[in-house]
């Protein structure tokens, strides 16, 4: 059963459709990896998931609940946690703070939440009243991503996570997805870095001129020479 | 050297009305930062508080407030309960207006949005002037004697200490409230970055309400601290500091509360400094000198940051 | 026939006055309508154009003057470019420092301006006789016109009275079409600009202005340019106005309700619309001549009237902003994606907002 589920998304900005009709799905506790050229629509995807922009055409449910254009603040109820590409953090904001917004919506005791946070990135601890925006740009996504987790949600997406990384931070967020993975959560990424993430996912698609090219699982997409050679770059 | 001597006066003078302008200045910059316009009816929402003040003092007597002087100063409870009232109210009737108005204009381009509050501004104004008159109204009629303080070769009124304490007081709580509240901490966030905020799954709506009743609260206060401080007030009261306001918030860094402070400090004791050599018609005229300025040199203010 | 003259008279005025604020509005629609300038300053460049063309065509300063200089009686068109040009430059000294600067920073400055002019016409009395005004400012031709018609009248003494009558009033009829010609003159001025390759830049700043810089166009000097013009423009409609009524005080030019009532008659006529600013000058002056019929039958005050009739407009505005922004006549469409931009091939979508 697929968690969620994106049927014939029409999507874009103003006059321009950007996605021309895009399916989609995840189901629950996998991960799954979109892959494709710059200007293919993958962070015009996830947006319209997530409501930050209205479809013109097809819908966004998510366990079999429509919640196509809905309001993001309501879809973070639903299990959904979102981690855009950039300004993905409140940078006069401390660490322990902006963990604190990502459970806004929740009231009571929340250290168990910040534990579990502290525990997959441990570095965030030590510096958990450090001021975000004077922090590295390793440390911001994790504090991007520790936000996400707080409301522990069901699939968390996640645009670019390794974009503007060094290979060696890069390498180290992949591992904090797999452990989140492990935990039990879907995760859905759109990178441009695809064979590190293509590696570790269940299934993958590439998205090309607002179109689905090809859809299969994780490790067939980096065997498949084809998509190699035109989208993931060598 | 009769300049100098005086130098000292017009610094309290400036310390006196560069805390009123702060508090006007913190609104202003929270809407700012928050909802993204300039509202060019925060003077007016002044004048409103300032009206209700003096509307709700005969009030008070009949509810069994006294009006007798607290100790050294001018007014009573009945002004003190008349100013929470008043605050009350107008945060009430501003609130109001962004139910009726600014909700709807959410997505409104920047510049529609400022040209709303511009209709705002002199509706409210011309409804202040329609039920009163254009004519002074007066807070008090007793001029209150101004105390000697030989060691700093000035003299001032116990009602002026009181107005500087009022606005430390407020600038204090408001600074407990935005670090250590979760809704302070949202509206930080917001103010950071609104889209985040959502995404984030921070009730928006709740932080924009929470973010005019603050500014409207600290406007309307204002406005009675200038009634109290000039005894008198009149419908183009808040028109009339809005000039200074804005210049106190951009020299301040638009979007910061605490530039806002700085800002309204400065502008205040420049302000009134600039008398020593200027003629006082000119006042406006230095703030908005102090505006230029800082627009050409540095745009962002002393305590601004990205736009 | 007392009613029709009556009547007459009181539509002859009331064209003059609209037709005056229907120069300004396209000044405004200019800086505002194709630049996207946000300028609160209106008042200030009208009230500038007034007084230069007081100065240049009115008569020198007298005995209860306290004036130094001014004054040359000049004639009637000269008052008008001087108009234009004082306006144009004051429009130079406020655009150079203040048009790099946001939108909401270029308002507060244009407030600042208007109050600071403000400010000098009541001060600085050696030029403008302060408070007390300039008065005696020549209406164009009015000799002549006045003579030539109580001669008409003379030489026809079996007309009805009610033609002499509105015969003797011609000077204001003579006025209006002045007033129509010069509207009509910057109308079609301003057609041309806007289908011009000037105009067009000018859009596209106000759409994408980081489009337009990249396309290598100076966009801080197409703003000035803009700024200027629009400004010139109004000065006219100051000159227009000055010679109208023959006298001009600072408190003829209120700058926040001069320049409010413009924004309103732009953005209920219909921003970006040249037809829409002369629509919305005629409509808006007509709801507000309209809320003095009203507000003069109510028992109110008179300064309980004029707060009533401020507050109808404000709420006009909003009603305006919340039903139909974009005015009576709205711009021609235009797709989103301005024509530079294609140029620069697929952009970047916005951010969402």
């Amino acid at each position: 059963m697929s968690w969620l589920r994106v049927d014939g998304i029409v999507s874009g900005y103003g006059d321009m459709e950007v996605l021309h009709g895009v399916d989609l799905t995840v189901g629950a506790g996998e991960i799954v990896t979109i892959v494709g050229p710059n200007g293919a629509g993958k962070s015009t995807l996830m947006k319209t998931v997530f409501g930050l922009l209205k479809p013109t055409a097809g819908s966004v449910s998510l366990a079999d609940v429509d919640i196509t254009g809905m309001a993001p603040d309501r879809i973070v109820r639903c299990g959904l946690a979102y981690v855009p590409q950039v300004e993905n953090v409140f940078p006069s904001l401390t660490v322990e703070e902006n963990l604190r917004m990502g459970a806004f919506i929740l009231a009571g005791d929340l250290q168990p939440r910040f534990e579990r946070v502290y525990e997959l990135f441990p570095v965030l601890r030590t510096r958990r009243k450090a001021c975000v925006g004077k922090m590295s740009g390793g440390e911001r996504q994790m504090v991007a991503m520790g936000r996400a987790l707080m409301l522990d949600p069901e699939l968390i997406m996640l645009d670019e996570p390794s974009a503007a990384l060094a290979p060696g931070l890069a390498a180290a967020i992949f591992e904090c997805i797999s452990t989140i993975h492990e935990a039990g959560v879907a995760v859905l990424i759109v990178e441009q870095n695809a064979r590190a993430s293509l590696a570790l996912s269940d299934r993958g698609y590439v998205l090309a001129g607002g179109l689905k090219r090809f859809e299969n699982t994780g490790p067939a997409l980096l065997a498949n020479e084809h998509v190699g050679r035109l989208y993931l770059g060598g | 050297m009769d300049l100098l001597a005086r130098i000292p006066q017009l610094l309290v003078y400036g310390i006196v009305s560069g805390s009123i302008l702060s508090l006007g200045g913190i609104g202003v910059s929270l809407t700012y930062s928050i909802l993204g316009f300039s509202n060019f009816a925060h003077g007016d929402t002044m004048a409103l508080g300032a009206y209700l003040a003096l509307a709700l003092l005969p009030a008070m007597a009949s509810l069994g407030i006294g009006g007798a002087s607290l100790g050294p100063l001018s007014f009573g409870w009945d002004f003190v309960m008349a100013l929470l009232f008043a605050v009350v109210l107008t945060s009430l009737a501003i609130v109001l207006l962004d139910r009726l108005l600014f909700r709807r204009l959410r997505t409104a381009h920047r510049i529609t949005l400022m040209i709303a509050t511009v209709g705002v501004a002199l509706a409210l104004r011309n409804a202040l002037q329609f039920v009163w008159g254009p004519q002074p109204h007066y807070y008090s009629m007793t001029i209150q004697r101004a105390v000697q303080v030989p060691a700093l070769g000035i003299r001032i009124k116990p009602d002026q200490v009181f107005i500087i304490a009022a606005a430390v007081l407020l600038t204090v709580l408001l600074h407990l409230f935005l670090r250590y509240t979760k809704l302070g901490k949202a509206m930080r966030a917001m103010s950071d970055n609104a889209a985040l905020a959502r995404v984030t799954g921070i009730n928006t709506e709740r932080v924009i309400l929470w973010t005019w009743i603050l500014g409207a609260s600290l406007a309307a206060v204002a406005g009675i601290l200038t009634g109290l401080e000039n005894k008198f007030i009149t419908p183009e009261l808040g028109w009339q500091m809005l000039l200074s306001i804005f210049a106190a918030v951009i020299l301040g860094g638009i979007g910061s509360p605490y530039g806002a402070i700085v800002g309204g400090l400065v502008v205040g004791i420049s302000e009134e400094v600039s008398t020593a050599f200027l003629s006082t018609g000119y006042k406006p005229a230095v703030a908005f000198g102090i505006l230029i300025l800082m627009l050409l040199i540095r745009p962002t203010g002393l305590l601004g940051r990205r736009t | 026939m007392e009613l029709f003259i009556g009547v007459v008279n009181y539509l002859v005025f009331f064209a003059i006055t609209a037709g005056t604020y229907g120069v300004l509005s396209l000044g405004l629609n200019l800086q505002w309508g194709y630049t996207g300038l946000f300028n609160i300053g209106v008042a200030g460049f009208y009230a500038v154009g007034a007084y230069a063309a007081a100065l240049v065509s009115g008569p020198p300063p007298d005995v209860w003057d306290g004036r130094l200089i001014g004054g040359f009686e000049l004639p009637f068109l000269v008052g008008l470019v001087a108009a234009a040009v004082v306006a144009g430059v004051v429009a130079l000294v406020i655009g150079l420092p203040t048009l790099r600067l946001r939108a909401d920073y270029l308002a507060i400055a244009t407030i600042g301006i208007a109050e600071t002019i403000r400010l000098v016409l009541k001060n600085e009395s050696w030029l403008t006789n302060g408070v007390w005004g300039l008065q005696q400012i020549p209406s164009p031709l009015y000799g002549p016109i006045h003579r030539g018609a109580m001669a008409f009248i003379a030489s026809h003494p079996d007309l009805p009275e009610w033609v002499q009558r509105l015969i003797s009033k011609a000077y204001n009829g003579f006025y209006l079409a002045l007033v129509l010609l010069v509207l009509c003159v910057l109308y079609f001025f301003m057609r041309r600009l806007v289908h011009s390759p000037w105009g067009r830049v000018l859009k596209a700043i106000r759409e994408e202005e980081d489009a337009a810089a990249m396309s290598g166009k100076n966009v801080f000097s197409y703003k000035l340019q803009a700024l200027v013009l629009g400004a010139m423009i109004m000065g006219i409609g100051g000159a227009l106005y000055a010679h109208f009524v023959r006298f001009i005080s600072p408190n003829s030019f209120e700058p926040l309700y001069g320049t409010f009532i413009v924004w309103v008659m732009l953005i209920l006529g219909g921003t970006g619309n040249n037809k829409g600013a002369i629509l919305g000058a005629f409509t808006v002056w007509g709801i507000w001549t309209a809320t003095d019929f009203v507000t003069g039958h109510l028992l109110l005050s008179a300064t309980q009237a004029a707060a009533l009739r401020i507050i109808v407009i404000g709420l006009l505005l909003e009603v305006v902003i919340l039903i139909r922004p974009q005015g009576l006549l709205p711009e021609t469409p235009r797709r989103r994606r301005s024509s530079l931009q294609k140029e620069a091939g697929e952009a970047q979508p916005p951010p969402p907002p």
